[in-house]
């Protein structure tokens, strides 16, 4: 218990000095209303995961989604991923085709689909996304991860995307991938492919799992081999090497969903978190000369604190307690409470799940995408974690169940967090099979909306509507001599005598990816002293003196430029 | 006199020596401590003898087979690598592996070194070589493998996985097997070893209770007989006592009422020979002459003589109490204290009187006297009260006076209170020494003697 009570002490040391308030009065009044867009804003989605009753494992993994803006209208657009029948099962009950799905964001509260028009009408069994300026030419690329082959899609600037797989060096790969990011892992300003693989699954070998002992049932990953995760090191000409194995991320025992990228030594190279399920939990430390090495265990987060290896889902990376250090959050299975992880003084990580109160309030979740986020803009990040379980029969098992409420953790600013999914409004705790969630300020009103997907069933968007007139404000950062999307660019403000810091990050959370601008909360504060910036590249920018309530592009090497408004 | 259940024989008989219980006590105590000593030692040795079987045995026995199972987990995972090297189904060289391996080989060797510190008693060293040796040979083998591998001698370093590196782990991982079946096999022996210890202390247990009960009941039969011994002799001793006192007080009564007769009949007689002689002798001589006058003179003296011895003899024993009763003998007696002490006594009767035997009649006119005396000689009053009372079942005879009082303890008390109690005693009755009530000024001494009627009346002492 001392030890719990000195974590908690240090946590509230770390936060914002205002006083922390109460559970109740956070559940009374969050600051913040979500409101259910999905049909409004014209998204009508709904994930095929394919399943006919053969319950085959891919069926309940999926799908991804994510925020970003291919057009750079510098308005959020939104990708969703999407399954297809599996062959020889096809279900005709479907009006058109399983497809990706692109949305154009009409600027309005509304979106298109553009998919048709963008070259992505594709079927494919898609699981992932991952988006990111790999050719620097300004306009964001998408890589969808799939069960069989990935596919890696050029963004032409012209509102079309182009299938550039095979001429990338990407194909002649089969696999289960899942969670996947880009990152520039060698600073040569280009970005670099990271692609989480599950198991080695393949239809003619699905196993015949049951749950109670009668009916096939999805199985748990121990029924099948591990797969190794994939490094591909960006040439700069349009393909990419595979260096799995020369940088030392090859491991075949991996049975890996999730991935985010940190500094985790603070040495400017960015490091890699990646969950893996019933195996430990990979954190890859960038060697800085193209090489990684796996340092979980030292680093106390690849096994549960009973040393078990947990069922690693989602994860995401940010510097919750305001501490500088990279926090971790990472969902796993019912029984298994989502992890929080600190970096203690002592350079490793201590999961302060139970003592913040997310360990218990998750502990017959299965917990799948999560994100940190400063949801009600007070200056501190919150947490949002989907879940949903992976069988359908499971209630009649062990009375989890099936479909689960997706929570929201309000950071109370002293180490605690209380969930008011409940209270935000907008149906989002009406439980669903969660599986993707993204964050973006699709609306341009300053604050964090949220994107969700679910198993076999429809997104949501929903929209995030401050009710206690918090500030913010946001950094949209354009690389020059770092690769352009700034991925890895580390951003920390101070601003009354407290700071903030995020990383500018693709992958985390599970299958989906979050926008790239940077959303700082302010609280009631209307400005910010100061800006650091330490670009990928190595160099550090300072700004000062930033008025809050709006947007800045920061373009490195050439200096900021404030936005009219977000 | 003898109500108190003791034997007359006995109050007769000196009680017989008995021995203090005290020294069978104190030896009782002393066997009673050392065998709480002897017992509290061999359960601590017992309870110690179990620490050392689960913090030696049974703890360290878990530890270790927490450790082999670690090691037989890393074991399968060089196994399961082995088995993807060999199915050579990935696009990488055997190199490839080479950061599997070394994180497995990373965590069992740290794996191996704990396990080595909290190896069982029991490993022997031919045990502790071969699983070091046979680890450090299947590290050389695959150092071996990723050299030939490096060497871009992939065939050939499959071939040395398939024959050696894969043949090594499974022999690693049998003798892994072995040790954890050993570690269980302990652990099941400690389990015994650990059950028949709880056995033996809970016979010893259930023992040592018994003993001790036996102790207390022996200990409380002991002291329960010690007890009554002592009950006895204290009886027996205040039988004697009370016996002693009678005795006493009947030899003194006795004396007093022989010396009284003697002094009545005898120098009674005498002195009233002496006095009828002396008349005569002095009508013989001529009247008026010198002769008659002395002899008439010595006459008054024989006279006043036969008095005093009268008054005397009435004094140490008044006959009138076996003549006239008590009654009397109070009305008799009240006016001599009167006269005799110069003080006034109010003397009150109540009641319907009864008979009282002379033998007791002579304990409560003694009792009275004894009290008036004390009044006289010590309380300074000059009035007191006699209340004498025949109540139904009772006499209660009181004296009072509101003089200085006394306070005396017990222990001071003169030899005329003590007598005041015996004499009760033997009557049956009490006698309490009180302070008069407050109407009456509280100052001065009540002297309250009661006796049951049943005693008054058949008192054979």
């Amino acid at each position: 218990m001392a030890g719990l009570a000195s974590t908690s002490g240090l946590l509230s040391d770390a936060f914002a000095t205002t006083p922390a308030p109460s559970a109740d009065s956070r559940r009374s009044n969050p600051g913040f209303r979500l409101v259910d867009v999905t049909v409004p804003s014209g998204i009508h989605f709904r994930h095929n995961s394919g399943a006919y009753g053969g319950k085959l494992l891919p069926e309940t993994l999926g799908a991804g989604c994510a925020f970003f803006d291919y057009d750079g209208d510098g308005w959020q657009d939104i990708l969703l991923v999407n399954g297809v029948d599996w062959p020889g099962h096809k279900r005709d009950h479907r009006p058109e085709p399983s497809t990706l799905k692109l949305y154009r964001n009409n600027r309005n509260g509304t979106f298109s689909d553009v998919t048709r028009g963008a070259g992505l009408d594709l079927e494919m069994y898609g699981m992932g996304v991952a988006v990111g300026d790999y050719d620097n030419d300004g306009w964001a690329d998408i890589l969808i991860t799939c069960v069989g082959q990935n596919r890696l899609f050029r963004n032409t600037g012209k509102g079309t995307f182009v299938d550039v797989t095979k001429s990338s060096g990407l194909s002649g790969r089969q696999a289960m991938s899942t969670s996947a990011l880009w990152f520039d892992f060698d600073r040569d300003g280009l970005l670099d492919l990271f692609v989480c693989n599950y198991v080695k699954w393949s239809p003619e070998h699905d196993v015949f799992c049951s749950l109670d002992g009668k009916h096939k049932s999805y199985c748990t990953p121990e029924a099948y081999r591990g797969e190794t995760c994939w490094l591909f090191r960006n040439r700069g000409n349009g393909t990419f090497e595979d260096v799995t194995a020369t940088s030392g991320i090859f491991d075949s025992s991996s049975k890996s969903l999730g991935v985010a990228m940190l500094d985790y030594d603070h040495d400017g190279w960015p490091d890699l978190l990646v969950t893996n399920d019933t195996q430990p939990n990979k954190l890859y430390r960038n060697q800085r000369n193209g090489a990684f090495k796996d340092v979980a265990v030292e680093a106390g987060i690849a096994f549960s604190a009973e040393g078990r290896a947990r069922a690693g889902m989602g994860v995401d990376v940010a510097d919750f307690d305001n501490s500088g250090n990279p926090g971790i959050a990472i969902t796993n299975f019912d029984n298994e409470m989502t992890g929080l992880y600190r970096l203690s003084d002592g350079g490793n990580y201590v999961d302060v799940a139970m003592p913040s109160g997310v360990g218990l309030a998750s502990k017959d979740k299965l917990g799948f995408g999560c994100v940190f986020l400063d949801a009600d803009l007070d200056g501190a990040l919150d947490l949002a974690v989907v879940n949903g379980h992976i069988d359908d029969t499971v209630r009649n098992v062990s009375g989890v169940g099936y479909a689960q409420p997706p929570q929201l953790f309000l950071n109370s600013g002293n180490g605690t967090f209380v969930d008011v999914a409940a209270e935000i409004g907008g149906g989002f705790s009406q439980p669903k099979v969660g599986r993707g969630i993204a964050y973006g300020d699709f609306d341009r009103d300053g604050d964090l909306d949220l994107l969700i997907t679910s198993n076999n069933g429809p997104a949501y968007l929903y929209r995030n509507d401050q009710t206690a007139g918090n500030r913010s404000i946001r950094i949209r950062l354009v690389g020059t001599k770092s690769n352009r999307d700034a991925i890895g660019a580390a951003v920390k403000i101070y601003s009354a005598g407290s700071s903030q810091s995020r990383l500018v990050k693709g992958g985390s959370s599970y299958l989906s990816q979050s926008e790239l601008p940077v959303t700082f909360g302010l609280g009631k504060r209307d400005k910010v002293d100061r800006l650091v910036v330490v670009w990928p590249s190595g160099r550090t920018e300072e700004y000062k003196n930033l008025a809050g309530g709006r947007a800045y592009e920061c373009v490195e090497g050439k200096g900021i430029t404030a936005q009219a408004g977000f | 006199m003898y109500s108190r259940g003791v034997p007359r024989s006995s109050a007769f008989s000196s009680p017989a020596p008995h021995r203090s219980p005290t020294p069978k006590l104190f030896l009782g105590l002393i066997i009673t401590l050392a065998a709480v000593v002897v017992y509290s030692g061999y359960i601590t040795r017992q309870l110690s003898g179990l620490r050392e079987l689960q913090n030696n045995l049974v703890d360290r026995n878990r530890k270790d087979s927490l450790q082999l199972l670690r090691i037989q987990n890393d074991l399968n995972s060089l196994a399961l690598a082995m088995r993807d090297m060999l199915d050579n189904d990935e696009p990488y060289p055997l190199t490839a592996w080479s950061a599997q391996f070394q994180r497995v080989r990373t965590d069992l060797d740290d794996a191996l070194r704990r396990e080595q510190q909290v190896a069982p008693v029991n490993r022997t060293p031919e045990q502790e070589r071969y699983l070091e040796t046979s680890v450090g040979q299947f590290w050389d083998a695959a150092d071996r493998t990723f050299v030939l591998a490096q060497g871009a001698k992939q065939a050939e370093a499959r071939i040395q996985i398939q024959i050696s590196l894969r043949a090594r782990q499974e022999a690693l991982s049998t003798a892994v097997s072995r040790l954890l079946v050993q570690n269980n096999e302990s652990e099941e022996q400690a389990a015994l070893r650990i059950g028949q210890i709880y056995d033996r202390v809970q016979r010893q247990v259930y023992l040592f209770l018994t003993a001790t009960l036996i102790a207390i009941l022996f200990t409380s039969l002991y002291l329960i007989r010690s007890n009554r011994r002592l009950f006895a002799q204290l009886a027996a001793l205040s039988a004697q006592r009370s016996e002693l006192a009678q005795k006493l007080i009947a030899t003194q009564e006795s004396t007093l009422r022989h010396i009284s007769r003697e002094l009545h009949d005898e120098f009674g007689q005498i002195l009233t020979a002496v006095g009828m002689m002396l008349t005569r002798a002095g009508n013989q001589a001529p009247e008026k002459s010198e002769l008659r006058a002395e002899v008439r003179e010595v006459c008054e003296i024989t006279q006043s003589a036969l008095d005093k011895v009268r008054s005397l003899s009435q004094a140490l024993h008044p006959v009138m109490l076996e003549e006239t009763g008590l009654e009397s003998t109070l009305d008799w007696y009240l006016p001599v204290v009167e006269r005799q002490a110069g003080i006034h006594v109010s003397y009150e009767k109540s009641g319907e009187s009864f008979p009282v035997d002379g033998n007791a009649a002579i304990h409560v006119y003694r009792v009275v006297q004894e009290a008036l005396n004390n009044l006289t000689r010590h309380s300074g009053a000059k009035e007191a009260w006699v209340r004498l009372r025949f109540m139904p079942r009772a006499l209660e005879v009181e004296v009072e006076d509101h003089g200085r009082g006394f306070d005396a303890p017990a222990a001071k008390q003169g030899i005329g209170l003590v007598a005041m109690r015996e004499r009760a005693e033997l009557m049956g009755g009490t006698v309490d020494f009180v302070r008069p009530a407050p109407g009456e000024g509280g100052k001065g001494t009540l002297v309250r003697l009661t006796v049951p009627r049943e005693k008054l009346e058949s008192h054979g002492g």
